[in-house]
């Protein structure tokens, strides 16, 4: 930013707000709303910052940490703006807690206060006002794209080479900052490759605090972490956020509720609904953190009932909910249908060692199994057995099938069971959101035309022969194909691309690719993982809707809430074994809540 | 993979300072380049295949596994130039292959320097880090920090394509196959798994650079190093191996030849 | 914010690090597919005499795609020579040539796009890249494999495939790629923003 020059601009009226000022506006507290003209400037570190008269935020002598004012935003190719005239403040020592529904802006908003935007990534943006603290540490929410470099102590070192510290401080330095985030290597020589996903995010805590920053900005930091990494990281934090600025965006907010001095809480469209103490936003704005996604201390209570095992189902808001009665004949009269899934002594193997062993369990129609367990404890591998994509010994029957060998076995399983991987990305093979799920439908169509034959092709995913649907045949899949997207919320964006869809919708639509041909088992690998709590109800609502209608869903989940209140089993999976595979006593069948349709 | 390149002893050449190996072995490939007579390119590849196991410091298995690949680089480099090179003495010849004396000893010797080539670099990746590497070009040899810093992050991020790639098939097989023909499925192969693979890279290299630049990394100022990178008397050292082997194989192609032909070019 | 416009414009003239990077991976990925693909087309058995020159535009791949992503100068020789890093360091058998190869390739690739000014980022003009490096792969093969003492009329067949093999790998396959990659939105964030982005702050 040499050549930076501060040129007087042409005069502008801050713009009213987009939305109309309704009765909301009236319970906005705090929020600055800059009107008049104004010379527009932007204030960096290091720049001086010129003097003017008349501005009204100057009534407060202290600098801020950070500022925005008047901040318009706009991604390319976005049709609109998103900020328009955004004007936030934060006072030295501050702890903000940015609070919105996804895709509101918040962690773009921290990027921007972080000094990220649009020194790193382009965005067009101006400002009235625009500061950004004079040393800023910031810690993303991805553990795995923060680290450029293979060891512990060269990724710190990194940091302090960047600052030009002499070598001979290093050391001492990078120890320090292992200690404070409670990472205690006696060696810090250590792959970060071999670091659990919660320490990663502590390195990363870490490397920011080598900066010694005036101001932390934290980015969903434990978005994608278990329970305990979530705990630890934020035990980090606190211990090291004392007589510094922190500026958080999350989506879970118990672990940060109790010690943040100020909640912002934005809307759909980018505007500051509310700004105020943490007790008096959860005063005022449940309804608004709920319809937001929002996982505060009792969302799960407010979607589901304080009770468990299903009974508080009935104390579920029914504004919320639509519900309704899909309870199959079968299990009407009891349980006395066949299982959708059998095994005996059954063995996933991997390199030629066993990583999966089940003694005998079953899944019958109308479970909703939460498989448990720890990291790296060998329930992926389970899934992968299941699918046939990993080698296997031992018994497992779909239905009344016990295929044997290698292809039969993945043809059979292919036929049964829906499987969902962790990043949908990856199970998306069109272009287009309507043909991931026409494209399932063909492939069945194609699979009951010509049954049979294998190839190192087939092997890869890829096709082995050309077969021409007739005209009546792609007509009847596109029509399912639109009814399935319908039914997951998704018939909005057929023509787009699926890789433009958000995080939640790109799970349903997989899971909508999946279902679409009726396999009565699903499979998914950790299914609400990183998602705000609206998504995972919505995904978890799902699930009830299948398994009401007959199917029945197996999920490696650490959402204890999900084991609790959802599950009709229980099976932990530990060491390579699963140890136990209890029932719950929640009943297989239940009435169904229709999702209300994750974001719109 | 990290484990896989780790050394089980240190030799002379890991100690020497990696910008000058690197331009020791860019030498030694030049000499090598310009040997065209068969004795000599033999003996290089003897003598560098030696040297390879004896300096390498890893297990003789390893080594072997990794030289495995030689055979393949040997038939790539002498194959045509047996089958379809040019040559007045011909041995047999059979549709357009024609196999003659100069074109089948050209060959031969093109095999053996792709061996020299093959051991001379093999030796050099075995004997040096990556880290050491980039740091050595970059205090030794000014390389701008923007580029030595993205490489090695790319090898950080190799095994997490390589993950993705098994996931991407995984997901295909659960996918099935769709519609199309044989042929045509193999030509749309690298799509299927470029694209995923490439979005998730993309992204993820884009995001590891903002956190990188937060962290402060500026191209233009001044920095300093967490490692020294030293010229110091192994580096006298590998200098002296390199040269010995290379003078050595030279000196028994003259003493002691086995071919006994002149240059290998029909046109030198 | 004129101001900010020029700031953030002057910094992106040259190659960035978040550009390097992404020509590195651009690279690293499309080695990990073409080592998946070689193999498979080698067991699908698609091989006649000298085939393999046809898939040769594969090592050029990168250089083009990633000059059709980020349409700087510089991104074709760098991710030429990241694929030749990522080769040598993971233990390929031809060792330091890879390195000397993807410099002139490089090159080669590079003198194409500034010859259109960098302002061309069409399929056409990366197949000539294309073509353009196998031309400078041709000049180091006659140093490192005698490539002119083959028989003619095979030095003339073999290069031919190459050249086709690259023009359309390097330049409509990896063209189609980068669409593709756009239609995802992937590319959006790589290439420098347009002026009436900004413009549009004003509406």
């Amino acid at each position: 930013m040499e050549n930076r020059k501060v040129e007087p601009l042409r005069e502008r009226r801050a713009e009213a707000r987009p939305h109309k000022p309704d009765g909301e506006s009236a319970e906005r507290e705090n929020v600055q709303l800059q009107l008049g003209p104004l010379e527009e400037r932007v204030s960096m570190p290091g720049a001086a910052e010129p003097d003017g008269a008349g501005r009204p935020t100057r009534e407060e002598s202290e600098e801020p940490a950070a500022e925005a004012a008047g901040l318009r935003l706009k991604f390319p190719g976005a049709p609109d703006l998103l900020f328009r005239d955004l004007s936030l403040k934060i006072r030295r020592g501050e702890k903000v807690l940015l609070l919105g529904p996804s895709g509101c802006g918040k962690s773009t908003l921290l990027q921007v206060l972080g000094g990220i935007i649009p020194r790193v990534t382009e965005v067009p943006l101006k400002a009235e006002r625009l500061k950004v603290p004079e040393s800023a540490g910031i810690v993303f929410q991805d553990p795995d794209t923060q680290f450029c470099m293979p060891y512990v102590d060269e990724e710190l070192a990194f940091v302090l080479e960047n600052l030009a510290v002499p070598r001979e401080e290093m050391m001492p330095r990078i120890e320090a900052a292992l200690l404070q985030v409670g990472l205690n290597l006696p060696d810090p020589h250590v792959p970060i490759g071999s670091l659990s996903q919660g320490m990663k995010q502590r390195l990363a805590l870490a490397s920011a605090l080598l900066l010694e920053p005036d101001t932390l900005l934290l980015d969903e930091p434990s978005a994608l972490l278990d329970p305990e990494g979530r705990r630890t990281i934020w035990e980090a934090v606190r211990r090291v956020c004392e007589r510094r600025t922190v500026i958080i965006v999350e989506h879970r907010i118990e672990e940060v509720l109790d010690w943040v001095d100020r909640v912002v809480l934005f809307r759909d469209d980018g505007s500051i609904m509310a700004d105020g103490s943490a007790a008096a936003i959860f005063g005022r704005y449940r309804a608004e953190l709920r319809q937001y996604g929002i996982w505060y201390p009792e969302a799960w209570d407010d979607a589901y009932g304080r009770g468990i095992s299903g009974k508080g189902l009935d104390g579920a808001a029914p504004e919320q909910r639509i519900t309704a009665r899909a309870v199959l004949p079968a299990q009407e009269s009891g349980e006395v249908s066949e299982p959708l899934l059998r095994l005996e002594n059954f063995r996933v193997l991997r390199g030629g060692k066993v990583v999966c062993a089940v003694e005998s369990a079953a899944v019958m129609p109308g479970d909703l199994i939460a498989l448990t367990g720890p990291n790296g404890a060998g329930k992926s591998s389970l899934l992968l057995g299941l699918m046939g994509l990993l080698p296997r010994e031992g018994e497992c029957r779909y239905g009344a099938d016990a295929p044997v060998g290698r292809r039969e076995v993945r043809e059979t399983a292919a036929k049964r069971a829906a499987f969902v991987f962790q990043n949908p990305e990856f199970q998306f093979v069109t272009n287009r959101v309507l043909d991931e799920v026409a494209f399932t439908l063909r492939g069945e169509a194609e699979a009951a035309r010509n049954a049979g034959r294998r190839s190192v092709l087939a092997r890869l995913g890829l096709p082995r022969r050309r077969t021409k649907p007739g005209s009546g045949a792609e007509a009847g899949i596109a029509l399912r194909a639109d009814e399935c997207l319908n039914r997951f919320g998704l018939g909005d964006y057929a023509d787009r691309h699926p890789y433009l869809l958000s995080l939640g919708q790109k799970r349903r639509l997989s899971v909508a690719s999946a279902v679409v041909s009726d396999k009565p088992l699903l499979l998914l690998d950790e299914p609400t993982f990183g998602q705000d709590a609206r998504n995972a109800f919505a995904m978890l609502d799902l699930c009830e809707e299948l398994r009401a209608s007959g199917h029945a869903v197996l999920m490696i989940t650490h959402e204890n809430e999900i084991a609790e209140r959802l599950a009709t089993q229980v099976w932990r999976v530990e060491g390579g074994r699963l140890v136990s595979a209890e029932s719950t006593g929640r009943p297989r069948a239940s009435r169904v809540r229709l999702a209300e349709g994750g974001e719109a | 993979m990290k484990r896989f390149f780790e050394p089980s002893r240190r030799t002379w050449l890991h100690r020497a300072n990696p910008a000058v190996k690197l331009a020791l072995f860019v030498l030694l490939f030049v000499v090598t380049m310009l040997t065209h007579r068969i004795d000599a390119s033999f003996y290089l590849a003897c003598v560098f295949l030696l040297l390879l196991f004896a300096a390498s410091g890893y297990p003789i298995w390893k080594t072997a596994l990794l030289a495995s690949g030689f055979a393949l680089a040997f038939a790539s480099a002498s194959l045509t130039m047996i089958l379809f090179g040019k040559g007045s003495e011909i041995w047999w010849s059979f549709g357009p292959v024609a196999i003659s004396k100069e074109s089948f000893y050209r060959g031969l010797h093109l095999g053996f320097r792709s061996i020299a080539f093959g051991c001379q670099g093999l030796l050099f990746v075995l004997t040096t880090s990556s880290t050491g590497l980039f740091y050595a070009l970059m205090q030794r040899l000014k390389l701008s920090p923007k580029y030595a810093y993205s490489f090695m992050a790319s090898l950080r991020l190799m095994p997490m394509a390589l993950e993705e790639l098994r996931i991407r098939r995984d997901a295909l097989a659960v996918r099935g196959s769709g519609s199309g023909s044989r042929a045509g499925a193999l030509l749309r192969l690298p799509e299927r798994y470029a694209l995923p693979l490439l979005a998730q890279s993309i992204r993820r290299a884009q995001r590891t650079a903002a956190a990188m630049e937060v962290k402060r990394f500026d191209a233009g100022s001044r920095r300093t190093y967490y490692y020294s990178s030293p010229v110091t008397r192994s580096d006298a050292a590998a200098l002296l191996l390199l040269a010995g082997a290379t003078a050595a194989a030279l000196l028994l192609a003259q003493a002691l030849p086995v071919f006994n032909l002149g240059d290998m070019r029909m046109v030198p | 914010m004129s101001t900010q416009v020029s700031g953030a414009a002057s910094r992106r003239r040259g190659l960035t690090l978040t550009d390097v990077l992404v020509t590195v991976v651009v690279s690293l990925v499309l080695g990990v597919v073409y080592h998946l693909w070689a193999s498979v087309s080698s067991v699908a058995g698609l091989l006649f005499v000298q085939s393999d020159e046809l898939v040769y535009g594969m090592w050029f791949a990168a250089s083009t795609l990633a000059f059709l992503l980020i349409r700087k100068p510089g991104v074709a020789l760098v991710a030429e020579i990241a694929a030749a890093h990522l080769e040598i360091a993971f233990g390929s058998a031809y060792g330091i040539q890879l390195l000397l190869y993807s410099v002139v390739q490089g090159l080669a690739a590079e003198l194409v796009f500034a010859a259109f000014r960098y302002r061309k980022a069409n399929a056409f003009v990366a197949g000539l890249a294309g073509i353009a490096a196998a031309a400078a792969s041709l000049l180091a093969d006659i140093y490192y494999g005698y490539v002119t003492e083959y028989a003619t009329w095979l030095l003339v067949y073999k290069y031919s495939l190459r050249a086709i093999g690259s023009f359309v790998i390097a330049g409509y396959l990896m063209y189609g790629l980068a669409k593709l990659l756009e239609k995802a939105g992937v590319t959006q964030s790589l290439r420098p923003v347009d002026r009436k982005e900004y413009d549009a702050l004003d509406g």
